[in-house]
């Protein structure tokens, strides 16, 4: 079964590379293993929130007891996708 | 309906009945009038971007008065962190567009009138702030493009509003009736004016007993019946109606401004806010004017806008190695993020009002204007020098695309050889869009004017500098004792 993995952005106001392009290369490098839904879903099992810059200033506060994996630059990125598929 | 799509916001602007005219005629279409549709185009993105994922942390809010959830521009601030929004929805605003959007004015006016109404009605014991509760879910449920109308044509500027040889200088109240009032005069330099669905009216000057009648804050469909729209001249405006070119330089977007007359036009009074209560008008005139000094953070995005283009210009050209081009893309950085810092400084040292409303730090939301009157106009002068003379005296698009002279223009404006020429022309009359065309009434003079002339920031320092305190402590870092 699938991970289900809601994002959940910042607002992009400044952000230091293309947070959508990212989740996008996240997308299909763990397309077997994640499904990705609206952070706000039912049953979600992770809140990715994909943060512009180190400010990381996505609001979070919806999601608390969840567990959340922040990323806020490209190499994040790929240390999640390292994170889902060592588990 | 909490939240407009921009395909509904260009609908409900096509439902509206505006008397707007422009170059001596009436537009009888304003939405697909091709002078103003890129402006409409930049009102709209205000509405795109609150529905993508990417951008709603920044560009929604949760209503105070319903609990819904509603566009940024029609909420009340109700923390320190709704301030630091506002500000960087200003930059991401300014960065996607290239100019100007438009609709932080009626955001502005909206949370100024949520903390004067409050006051009026704590000295006076009247009901505006219960009145304008209500309008204010009228607009936040209908997701409303409001135009925030302060500035009066002022006429001889050292005379009052009641002393003015024509009294319609200022608007003013000029009859009363057991419905409501009835209003003339008229509002100049109305950004997004005709894009929007409201006009929020309110006094532009601090007002004594004499003037009372000009003391008035009221709002009235955009359509409303003696509403007069005539829309202002931009350098190259004209560029739009040839079409796609790429002489247009943004392609997509653009801003407008219109000198707005009220005809002798009724308001009804659960529209009033403000009604002849003169010793209220100046603070009214000043929460405004601070909100609306810290919403030029969207001059930050156009900042972006531009350095990048300069940026991309210089590797055309192949002059991006040069230590001089190196430095001054650094100074303009320089510049434009120290404009980021006043607007989030402001925001970040913003307090609670009584109404529960949270202001800006009024002192440091007019240093940040204060140096948006500077910063953009030596970015665009860095540009510029960037850019070379080719941005002003390059051949029209139609040039690139005659077979008799196009080959020519292909040949001799080739710079870097991985660049097609066309490239190259795209990216320099973007500059010039930015730095002396349609943008530069956005980047440079509104900069300037906007939100008040640079004096208006000058005097706001003054009143707010504190320099009691900055005197105390240095008389007592070397001796000088109180007295």
């Amino acid at each position: 079964m699938k991970l289900r993995v809601g994002i959940k952005y910042c607002g992009g106001c400044n952000p230091e590379y293309d947070r959508v392009a990212i989740v996008d290369h996240i997308k299909q490098s763990l397309q077997d293993e994640i499904e990705i839904v609206r952070p706000e879903s039912e049953d979600v099992d992770l809140i990715l929130a994909v943060n512009g810059c180190s400010t990381a200033c996505a609001d979070l506060k919806f999601f608390e007891g969840l567990k959340i994996h922040t990323i806020t630059n490209m190499e994040d990125s790929d240390k999640f996708i390292k994170v889902i598929r060592r588990n | 309906m909490p939240m407009m799509t921009a395909e509904q916001y260009e609908e409900s602007l096509r439902r509206l009945n505006m008397v707007v005219h422009m170059f001596g005629k009436r537009v009888k279409n304003v939405v697909d009038d091709p002078i103003i549709r890129p402006s409409m185009k930049a009102v709209a993105k205000t509405y795109e971007l609150a529905h993508l994922p990417e951008h709603e942390d920044i560009m929604t809010a949760k209503s105070h008065i319903t609990g819904k959830r509603i566009n940024r521009f029609t909420h009340i601030h109700q923390s320190i962190g709704d301030l630091v929004k506002k500000s960087k929805m200003g930059r991401l605003l300014g960065r996607e567009t290239g100019c100007c959007f438009q609709r932080c004015v009626g955001m502005d006016a909206l949370n100024a009138l949520s903390i004067v109404t409050f006051n009026i009605d704590e000295k006076y014991g009247t009901t505006y702030y219960k009145r304008f509760l209500k309008y204010l879910e009228y607009v936040q449920e209908n997701d409303l493009t409001c135009d925030g109308a302060m500035t009066d044509p002022k006429g001889d500027r050292s005379l009052p509003p009641h002393r003015q040889p024509d009294p319609d200088q200022y608007v003013h109240v000029v009859e009363e009736r057991k419905e409501g009032i009835v209003v003339r005069g008229a509002k100049a330099h109305q950004t997004g004016a005709v894009n929007s669905h409201e006009v929020i009216v309110m006094p532009t000057i601090a007002m004594r007993e004499e003037d009372k009648d000009y003391a008035i804050s009221f709002a009235l469909p955009s359509d409303a019946e003696g509403i007069i729209y005539i829309m202002g001249r931009q350098s190259c405006d004209t560029r739009k109606l040839e079409g796609d070119t790429i002489d247009r330089g943004n392609m997509l977007f653009g801003g407008h401004e219109a000198l707005v007359v009220f005809d002798n036009v009724f308001v009804p009074w659960d529209r009033v806010f403000m009604y002849k209560e003169y010793d209220f008008a100046g603070q009214l005139v000043e929460n405004f004017a601070a909100y609306h000094r810290q919403s030029y953070a969207c001059k930050v995005g156009v900042g972006d806008v531009l350095i990048g283009a300069a940026q991309t210009v210089a590797e055309y050209n192949g002059a991006a190695k040069a230590s001089h081009i190196k430095d001054k893309t650094v100074e303009m950085n320089h510049l434009n993020e120290t404009l980021y810092c006043g607007c989030i400084a402001c925001a970040s040292e913003g307090h609670k009002e009584p109404s529960g409303t949270y202001n800006v730090n009024i002192l440091l939301a007019n240093v940040h204007k204060h140096n948006v009157t500077r910063f953009p106009f030596e970015i665009a002068r860095l540009a510029q020098d960037i850019a070379g003379g080719l941005m002003v005296t390059m051949p029209s698009d139609k040039d690139l695309r005659s077979p008799e002279t196009g080959r020519w223009l292909e040949k001799y404006l080739k710079a870097n050889s991985d660049i097609p020429t066309e490239n190259r022309m795209r990216i320099l009359r973007l500059i010039e869009n930015i730095t002396l065309g349609t943008a530069a009434v956005g980047y440079l003079t509104e900069s300037m004017h906007g939100a008040g002339s640079p004096q208006a920031q000058r005097i706001m320092i003054s009143r707010r500098e504190n320099m009691q305190e900055k005197q105390r402590a240095a008389r007592k870092l070397c001796g000088i004792e109180e007295s």
